[in-house]
């Protein structure tokens, strides 16, 4: 492995990340494209996460990748080589950014289960005043999430219910995400080995 | 169960909004069962020939204020080999050091340049190499109260390929880079990474080279279903 110290260091996005850059990803994973009868396979779900700071004001302008399976539990990624299909109407990838109430949307379905690990979303996270963050949100509910590796290692279960989406309806979730603070979310560290 | 800790990241000193956003507890280690490689992919987006060039508005349209100047490097995971086909984005603000952006409206009285929007985007051809024309930003004020100015800077995102970065790249020999907080929490040894070098082969005080090293590993975009 490369040197340390070779990195490029990582930087805030600032407070002017252009609204084309979102606006040109996917920002809903359910629709296809406008009109299109197609659709992924698999639960459909709306998740709202609102962002939260110190104050507990909330963060806007906020910039969200978000990453996840398809309903089989399939990235679709080259590395993925599971024996789980693809589904030629889901890529996983989304990009959303938190209007001025801190919160955003992301319409998409429930991702499959993939053992060991519980139905997740993988969040990328981008504002003004911090450098990228990541995280997991799971699903209030799924049985599965008792035994999830990255929820077990948190170890104390009412940090790791930070990262689950409560249900709001039969197709909604909603959670707080808190950058810091009390009920600081976890983030995790994707550069450890 | 023993929970291991990770990096704790920085605060920005007097950045209020790095104060109140960055988490105050280590990052968590991700569990070794946990571990593995499915970086987020976006889907490939359509990249208009010009848009690397923010120069212009559009292709035929007058040249926007100010210096225009290149920056062109190699994008290299952490094997240092070229990320190929991974799409960069690059934002900067115009001559006068404004951004034409509705959040930059109500706090700088610098002119918008009426022919130049400030972003625009590229994919890395097959050697991971990139070559982008803007305008040399001004800068501008961050907080007037303590006089924090921000040097000129041009910001890059790269997604896709089993990468993500996002950097800020600065000018040499700028005075204000060392009294910048944003600038001065990269660790000392790390300061010539986010630094443009005058180009050896192209005119030195418009061309710059900014290679990029970037964890993780390359992948090659997956097979059609």
């Amino acid at each position: 492995m490369a040197e340390e110290r070779q990195f490029t260091p990582e930087a805030t996005i600032g407070p002017f990340y252009p609204g084309a850059f979102v606006a040109d990803m996917p920002q809903d994973l359910w629709t296809v494209s406008p009109l299109v009868a197609h659709h992924p396979l698999g639960e459909p779900i709306a998740l709202t996460a609102r962002f939260i700071d110190a104050a507990k004001r909330p963060v806007p302008s906020l910039v969200v990748e978000f990453w996840q399976a398809n309903a089989h539990g399939r990235y679709r990624h080259p590395l993925d080589q599971s024996d789980a299909p693809l589904d030629p109407q889901f890529n996983g990838f989304a990009r959303l950014r938190t209007g001025d109430d801190g919160s955003l949307t992301l319409r998409t379905i429930k991702p499959g289960a993939r053992c060991p690990r519980a139905p997740h979303l993988r969040l990328t996270i981008f504002a003004s005043g911090i450098d990228r963050l990541v995280t997991q949100i799971f699903f209030e509910g799924d049985p599965l999430n008792a035994s999830d590796p990255v929820l077990v290692s948190l170890g104390d279960p009412t940090v790791a219910d930070r990262l689950v989406a409560r249900r709001r309806s039969a197709s909604e979730y909603a959670i707080d995400i808190v950058l810091r603070g009390d009920g600081e979310t976890p983030f995790f560290d994707d550069w450890s080995r | 169960m023993s929970v291991a800790m990770g990096r704790v990241l920085p605060v920005v000193v007097n950045d209020r909004e790095s104060e109140g956003r960055t988490p105050s507890r280590p990052l968590h280690r991700i569990p070794e069962t946990a571990r593995d490689p499915f970086a987020p992919i976006p889907p490939e987006p359509l990249v208009g020939a010009a848009e690397h060039d923010l120069t212009r508005i559009a292709p035929g349209r007058p040249r926007a204020n100010g210096d225009a100047v290149t920056i062109a490097g190699r994008i290299l995971d952490e094997d240092l080999k070229p990320v190929r086909r991974t799409l960069i984005e690059v934002w900067n603000a115009n001559a006068h050091g404004r951004y034409s952006h509705v959040i930059d409206a109500g706090r700088n009285e610098a002119p918008l340049d009426p022919h130049f929007y400030g972003f625009g985007r590229l994919v890395t051809d097959d050697n991971g190499r990139y070559r982008v024309r803007t305008i040399k930003p001004g800068a501008y004020i961050a907080r007037k109260d303590i006089s924090w100015w921000r040097p000129p800077h041009v910001h890059f995102s790269i997604v896709g390929s089993g990468v993500r970065l996002v950097t800020q790249m600065y000018f040499p020999n700028e005075p204000l880079n060392e009294k910048d907080y944003i600038f001065l929490i990269v660790p000392e040894a790390d300061r010539t990474r986010v630094i443009g070098r005058p180009s050896t082969i192209e005119p030195a005080d418009v061309s710059f080279d900014f290679d990029i090293v970037v964890r993780g590993r390359f992948q090659t975009p997956p097979d059609a279903d």
